[in-house]
């Protein structure tokens, strides 16, 4: 088990290198001047190549990577070209509220999703299949931008049930930073009004995030549940006598979460780099808005940054759904 | 249980209901306080980048800074031609043998850190702004072209500032009215700086400033929290804090005013404004901008707009009547000249009202009776009152067609966009420009100037005449002298220039209709020490 995890932390590091060489290269690629969308519209050719000086940018391509290689090792991300801050701190600042959000997202999409894609094959071809069915083509086919809208538009102008967009009320003052995620910041500083007020700001943007997610759970678990169902052991389960709850619990549910938890993994990691339209509707300041704005920008080091943070976020979420393989199915061994 | 412990027991319980009744009723009353003295503006801030005022060069930086910070001098509300006292109570010009001198002597004020502000203060904002070749830099050194030594304090009072022959002085007190001339703590500062930074990392998101207000906290893209300075001696007695919260898009700033989360928005569309108007909930206001939109037409030898008569012939073509009252629904106003209306030596003439015979006369004339292609470079997202850009092109590629010119639209993210147009590169372009400060120079030098690389230089545009006209009124300190050499720029280039003005935008700004005071002026000032809310 040792060995493997760290034969995949060793493939992990060349999987990332591969995604710097790749996001440079694609970056520093496109026909536009970084030091011209940095400076404004209005900046004066020697304020530019002041700019391109200071930041390194008229240095040859295969310096710039070298130079970008060396801070890399040193753990310094570089510094943003647009913010001037390092990027280190940029993604602290911005990375804990799209990973509050998207654990939260998660939660949801698996409390919804898991449920009815088990009631769904339970029911096969009854009223709760198809109202379950239903949730999946209209969870799947829903434009996140449109649900977000309509939700924060129903819940929040009009019924007021739920607070509109931002992880806190106006009014509510953020807790002293520990962790950056407010439910946990909230609950360090002893602040059952602010942890109240974060946990009812995460609902809608999580309900919106995951509703894609919790669609495709359903049809996931739907499927796989049909199909451990049909199997001779779960026919043998029955004979002998099992209680159907036992059946399900134990026996069938059990085999089916291979497909289930592989969908999952790879759900959790697009979620927490797919966030951008979420946050840019309920103004909520995470990585997405950043990698958009960076991006737009022309930031180089910044859409490094971002990059090597959803690589990383992948790879470690990859390592651990393997991992998780062997909890589920014992036939499935690490060696 | 005796009569009398029953008794006691029900006065005990009622006392503590009516204190807890108090608790919560005062409870209500200061959340009711707190919100009655808390502004909230939602919009899109996402250009803040810092809070430096040496440094902050954006609008969002400016809107902030202007309230944390003083300037010596100021434009005060909607009148951005005359200067009022700001930190400095007086201020006199006089000439020297090498240009001029202006000597500012300073009214008495505290900064929010407690100490007072002294000429050394002044002195050591304005070097550091030059000594870190920040985004503003240039104001000071290639405008006013001033160094470190030009700069003295003979007093804790007076602050002396020596002018090269070069630079007017007029200029010079007018871009002394932006950020970059905002005045820090030096001992603040200094207290934290690393690296001979000036301070610069930590003024970033904290303030040392004499303004009304002071930094509370800015959480990135989420909010920034301005809390009243109790020293200022600008005294803001309703606001006791602003918070300005990260919106960027307009249907979510509109939902939350309506639900009353927030009371200004600053990111309408022109069709949400039109219905705002119409909402006696809400105050729709049209605010001034000194910005241009227009379209660059590239001069050079061999492009497509060579010939004047075929700039003329597009200013001829473009129809600005439909595209104000249908596109921008009113937040734009019809100008033809390259200075924007507000400022000094703005033309209001309608050179060219729309003609489609006479620019098809025009085009035959230049040789080009059938027409031509060419390429046309857009901006992706949303242009200047609000219009999707996309929109605009549409509009603008259809008035050409009327003469044969078939535009292929392009459209391209900034970044693309301004270095495909910075090399030269861009045949036609939809741009927009707002001077670096308020005053015709802003829009002279770099619209006409070949010389100075700027708008002039990137459409190919290089007139002799212009160039002169130009840099003789930038440096012109006799009122109607001035006055008169710009009149002369602005008749010169409606008639030869290679810009086609589109509109002039309205900054759309929709507040509740419980707010007063509010006024945003076409630099982009808003003094929330003046606000008010019921």
């Amino acid at each position: 088990m040792l060995t493997y995890i760290l034969r995949r932390l060793a493939l992990m590091v060349l999987v990332l290198w591969g995604v710097t060489l790749g996001a440079f290269l694609i970056s520093h690629a496109l026909p536009s001047d970084p030091a011209a969308a940095a400076m404004g519209n209005n900046a004066r050719e020697e304020q530019l190549a002041d700019f391109r000086e200071r930041n390194g940018l008229n240095k040859p391509l295969a310096t710039q990577y070298v130079i970008y290689m060396g801070q890399l090792l040193r753990g310094d991300m570089g510094t943003s070209l647009r913010t001037q801050n390092g990027i280190v701190n940029d993604l602290r600042a911005f990375f804990p509220a799209t990973l509050e959000l998207t654990l939260v997202a998660v939660v949801f999409a698996v409390l919804i999703g898991l449920p009815l894609g088990v009631i769904a094959a339970l029911y096969q071809g009854r009223p709760p299949d198809l109202l379950a069915r239903t949730f999946a083509l209209l969870g799947g086919a829903t434009p996140v931008y449109w649900l977000a809208i309509l939700a924060l538009t129903l819940f929040h102008e009009r019924l007021g049930w739920l607070p509109g967009p931002g992880r806190l009320d106006v009014y509510s003052l953020a807790p002293p930073t520990h962790t950056g995620l407010v439910l946990i910041d909230s609950l360090l500083a002893r602040d059952p009004a602010v942890f109240w007020d974060g946990l009812r700001h995460l609902i809608l943007p999580a309900l919106v995030l995951g509703a894609y997610s919790a669609a495709l759970l359903t049809r996931m678990t739907r499927s796989a549940l049909l199909e451990v169902l049909s199997q001779d052991y779960i026919r043998t389960a029955r004979s002998k006598g099992l209680t159907p709850a036992r059946v399900i619990g134990k026996h069938a549910v059990r085999n089916a979460a291979l497909p289930v938890l592989t969908v999952l993994g790879s759900l959790f990691g697009s979620l927490l780099t797919g966030a951008v339209l979420t946050e840019t509707i309920f103004s909520w300041p995470g990585i997405g808005g950043y990698a958009t704005t960076s991006a737009i920008s022309l930031d180089f080091p910044a859409v490094m940054g971002v990059t090597l943070i959803a690589g990383l976020a992948y790879s470690v979420v990859n390592l651990l759904v393997d991992l998780a393989y062997g909890f589920f199915d014992p036939r499935i061994s690490f060696s | 249980m005796s009569q009398q412990t029953a008794s006691a027991q029900k006065i005990h319980t009622f006392s503590r209901g009516l204190a807890l009744a108090l608790s919560l009723g005062l409870s209500l009353a200061s959340a009711q306080n707190a919100r009655q003295s808390t502004l909230v503006i939602g919009g899109d801030f996402s250009d803040l980048i810092t809070l430096d005022p040496g440094v902050s060069y954006e609008f969002s930086g400016s809107l902030v800074a202007g309230n944390l910070y003083d300037t010596l001098v100021i434009y005060e509300g909607n009148d951005l031609k005359t200067l009022k006292p700001r930190l400095a109570s007086s201020w006199k010009v006089t000439p020297t043998p090498t240009g001029s001198r202006i000597t500012f002597k300073l009214r008495d004020a505290t900064f929010s850190t407690g100490r007072p502000v002294t000429a050394a203060d002044v002195i050591y904002s304005l070097t550091r702004v030059i000594a870190l070749k920040t985004p503003s830099s240039f104001l000071l050194t290639d405008v006013a072209n001033i160094t470190a030594k030009s700069l003295s304090a003979p007093d804790a009072k007076t602050v002396v500032m020596d002018i090269p022959k070069t630079a007017n002085p007029n200029i010079v007190l007018a871009l002394l009215t932006f950020n970059v001339g905002g005045v820090v703590d030096a001992a603040e500062a200094k207290a934290h700086e690393v690296k001979g930074d000036f301070g610069t990392a930590w003024l970033k998101d904290h303030s040392a400033g004499s303004g009304p207000f002071m930094l509370n906290r800015w959480d990135r893209s989420a909010q920034v929290a301005l809390d009243v300075n109790p020293n200022a001696f600008r005294k803001s007695p309703n606001i006791k804090r602003v918070i300005l919260r990260y919106m960027t898009e307009s249907s979510v700033q509109q939902s939350s005013l309506n639900s009353g989360e927030i009371d200004v928005a600053w990111n309408y569309t022109p069709d949400a404004f039109k219905a705002a108007q119409n909402n006696p909930k809400l105050k729709a206001l049209k605010t001034d901008t000194f910005m241009l939109s227009y379209l660059g037409m590239n001069s050079a030898k061999g492009m497509p707009f060579e010939d004047a008569r075929v700039r003329e012939a597009v200013r001829y073509a473009i129809d600005q009547d439909g595209m104000i009252d249908s596109l921008l629904q009113g937040l734009g106003r019809k100008t033809q000249t390259i200075i924007p209306i507000g400022l000094t030596g703005s033309d209001p003439k309608i050179y060219y009202p729309n003609n489609v015979a006479k620019a098809k006369e025009l085009m035959k004339a230049a040789g080009k009776a059938d027409g031509f292609s060419v390429d046309f470079l857009v901006s992706t997202g949303s242009c200047s009152g609000g219009v999707p850009c996309q929109d605009l092109a549409a509009k603008i590629q259809a008035d050409l067609a009327k003469i044969g010119i078939k535009a292929n639209i392009k459209q391209m993210v900034n970044s693309e966009l301004y270095t495909t147009y910075r090399a030269q590169k861009a045949p036609l372009i939809q741009a927009d420009w707002s001077p670096d400060y308020p005053d015709a120079d802003g829009n002279g030098t770099p619209l006409s100037d070949y010389a100075a690389k700027s708008l002039a230089w990137r459409n190919g545009w290089d007139n002799a005449a212009a160039s002169k006209l130009a840099q003789t009124a930038a440096i012109e300190t006799n009122a109607p002298k001035r006055l008169a050499e710009y009149g002369q720029l602005t008749a010169l280039l409606a008639k030869d220039g290679p810009f086609a003005i589109l509109y002039q935008p309205y900054k759309p700004v929709v507040l509740q209709a419980g707010i007063s005071g509010f006024n945003r002026n076409a630099n982009g000032d808003v003094q929330f020490e003046k606000i008010s809310k019921k």
